[in-house]
């Protein structure tokens, strides 16, 4: 064993020189786009930049509650990702424990169906599906977009859970039988709160895709605005550019801070999510 | 235990609903978008005739559809070297010891975890010439630099490739990481003793014992690139012109705004015959790269 402490100080100092321009190159852009958010909308057009406010002020946050409709957005966000996540969590359970416990050749085909149908892009469904959703009176609804919600997470959450599920030995469940459980006692008491720890970081992974889904809203939904899409629909300024930054920026900032606590605070399960799965956010 | 015939019906009732919703979702929609790419359709005008394999054949004739297919190339192919080459270096540095290692990890996941269109929509007042951040960032070192990134299509398609690696790049790199950290130090300490520098050691250990995974994942992120939809539809809008109008987003503006959904379904087919293409070669590969 080499002792810890044998690294050459220079050394030391160039990973640390290294770590701090990554850390720069991601955190600034974000810091820029908080200090935007509470800058008054004049005092943007500054040059050279101001990384710090002369006049900080909240009118931009207090312009999209009472203008844009920031909260009822916040809360349609929150009934659909919610839900999406509960109702999901629920089916790819169930689906991924037949899958791990139950072998016939169907359902082998099904599960190569689900993992093949992951491959689809959803630019090539988009149309078709919209049509769909039209004509049986799914578009702009709350239960069309929670169906397609958690039609994107299932994939993947039924492929981790499912190799979760494969570790669990079947002989906890037969000895749970032999003690008089019945098929849905021994997997409610006895191999669900096993699956716990799994379904903690599936549930995190998953928020963070549901949050961010912004195709879905985007293309089938009008009504109904969620935060990811209402950054694009903010009213348009006569500045140059058409882009009202101070607002987006607000706007951006509030979609943006809840994911920095979240992602500070489960780290470690997030990383064991994506290193399990490879998800894409 | 669960051989027994009476728990045929459970499983299969138990996998119902996920199949059900991914049918609808998915295979359905599939099945129709081949179905119509058959057919000329004008909603507005209300015409639908079967034209066979037209919609296919206007498709490799098409100017806009050439640039899209062109700039789609460029875009995966730039942005896929960025990935490997700094991916790598990222992962690397990451996997290093040093005070401060985690908080790195978590700053990292920061990209990954925003969406794509809250950053593309700041790329956008970023690349601005006069208030944007890039250019202030220049300016500090080159005053007199003057550049409206957007306006040129060289340097449009550069920003694009450029956000889309600041936003994926870091992902990229922690599933390097998850490869690196199989890597026993034993190894290292081996070849220290055999006289090994850490160049060598990265290019004679390292590289050969994680280029496999790195295989499976630069197939994954290609196949993620060339669907890549949002950070073209909020930060420039396939401008200036149709010179960053990646076939994604092609597709949506024949679909949706020119409402020529024959014509957007070709395109489809074709973007799904590449994808399909593709996770077959990601599959043969993760089977014949074995050690």
């Amino acid at each position: 064993m080499i002792p810890k402490n044998s690294r050459s100080v220079p050394l030391t100092l160039t990973i640390w020189g290294l770590a701090a321009i990554v850390a720069f190159l991601i955190l600034f852009p974000l810091w820029w786009i908080f200090i935007s958010s509470i800058t008054p909308a004049g005092e943007l057009f500054s040059k050279p930049v101001k990384y710090w406010p002369v006049h900080p002020t909240l009118d931009s946050y207090r312009y999209l509650i009472k203008n844009v409709g920031l909260l009822p957005k916040i809360g349609n966000t929150a009934i659909i990702v919610g839900l999406s996540i509960l109702i999901g969590m629920i089916i790819s359970v169930m689906a991924a424990f037949s899958f791990a416990r139950f072998r016939t050749r169907g359902l082998s085909i099904a599960v190569g169906f689900l993992l093949a149908s992951m491959l689809i892009p959803d630019v090539v469904t988009a149309r078709p599906l919209y049509d769909f959703l039209r004509s049986v009176h799914l578009y702009d609804t709350y239960t069309g977009l929670i169906i397609l919600y958690i039609s994107g997470i299932l994939p993947f959450t039924i492929l981790i859970l499912q190799n979760y599920l494969n570790d669990i030995p079947v002989s906890i469940e037969e000895s749970a039988s032999i003690d008089g459980c019945g098929f849905f006692q021994s997997m409610f008491y006895v191999t669900i709160p096993l699956l716990r720890p799994a379904l903690a970081t599936v549930c995190i992974v998953n928020f963070i895709t549901c949050l961010n889904n912004f195709f879905t809203p985007l293309f089938y939904s009008n009504g109904i605005s969620v935060l990811s899409t209402a950054i694009t629909q903010l009213p348009l300024r006569d500045n140059m550019y058409a882009v009202p930054w101070d607002l987006v920026s607000a706007m951006g900032w509030i979609i943006i801070l809840p994911i920095i606590i979240f992602v500070a605070i489960f780290q470690r399960q997030i990383m064991e999510g994506i290193m399990a799965g490879g998800v894409k956010g | 235990m669960y051989a027994s015939k009476k728990y045929w019906m459970i499983a299969w009732i138990l996998v119902l609903p996920a199949l059900l919703i991914r049918i609808f979702t998915t295979i359905y929609p599939i099945i129709e978008t081949f179905h119509i790419s058959l057919f000329e359709v004008k909603l507005l005008q209300g015409i639908r005739k079967f034209v066979g394999l037209d919609n296919y054949i206007q498709l490799f004739h098409d100017s806009k559809m050439i640039t899209s297919i062109r700039f789609t190339a460029i875009f995966v192919v730039g942005s896929m070297i960025g990935h490997i080459v700094l991916g790598i270096i990222l992962a690397l540095i990451l996997n290093m010891k040093f005070r401060g290692q985690k908080v790195l990890r978590t700053i990292v996941l920061l990209p990954w975890a925003m969406p794509m269109v809250v950053i593309a929509m700041a790329s956008k007042w970023a690349f601005n010439n006069e208030y944007g951040l890039i250019n202030d960032f220049i300016r500090r070192f080159a005053p007199s630099f003057n550049l409206d990134w957007l306006i040129y299509t060289n340097t449009a398609r550069s920003a694009v490739i450029a956000v889309d690696l600041w936003k994926d790049l870091p992902f990229f790199a922690i599933l390097v990481l998850a490869g690196l950290q199989f890597i026993s130090s034993d190894m290292y300490e081996a070849a220290k003793i055999d006289g090994a520098g850490s160049i060598r050691s990265f290019f004679s250990i390292t590289l050969p014992l994680i280029s496999r995974n790195i295989l499976m994942l630069s197939i994954f992120f290609t196949m993620w690139r060339i669907t890549s939809f949002d950070v073209v539809y909020a930060m420039t809008s396939g401008g200036p012109g149709e010179s960053t109008a990646l076939i994604a987003y092609r597709v949506t503006t024949e679909a949706f705004t020119n409402l020529n959904t024959g014509y957007a379904a070709s395109i489809a087919v074709v973007l799904f015959l590449v994808m399909a293409v593709l996770s077959g070669l990601s599959m043969s590969a993760a089977k014949r790269v074995d050690y």
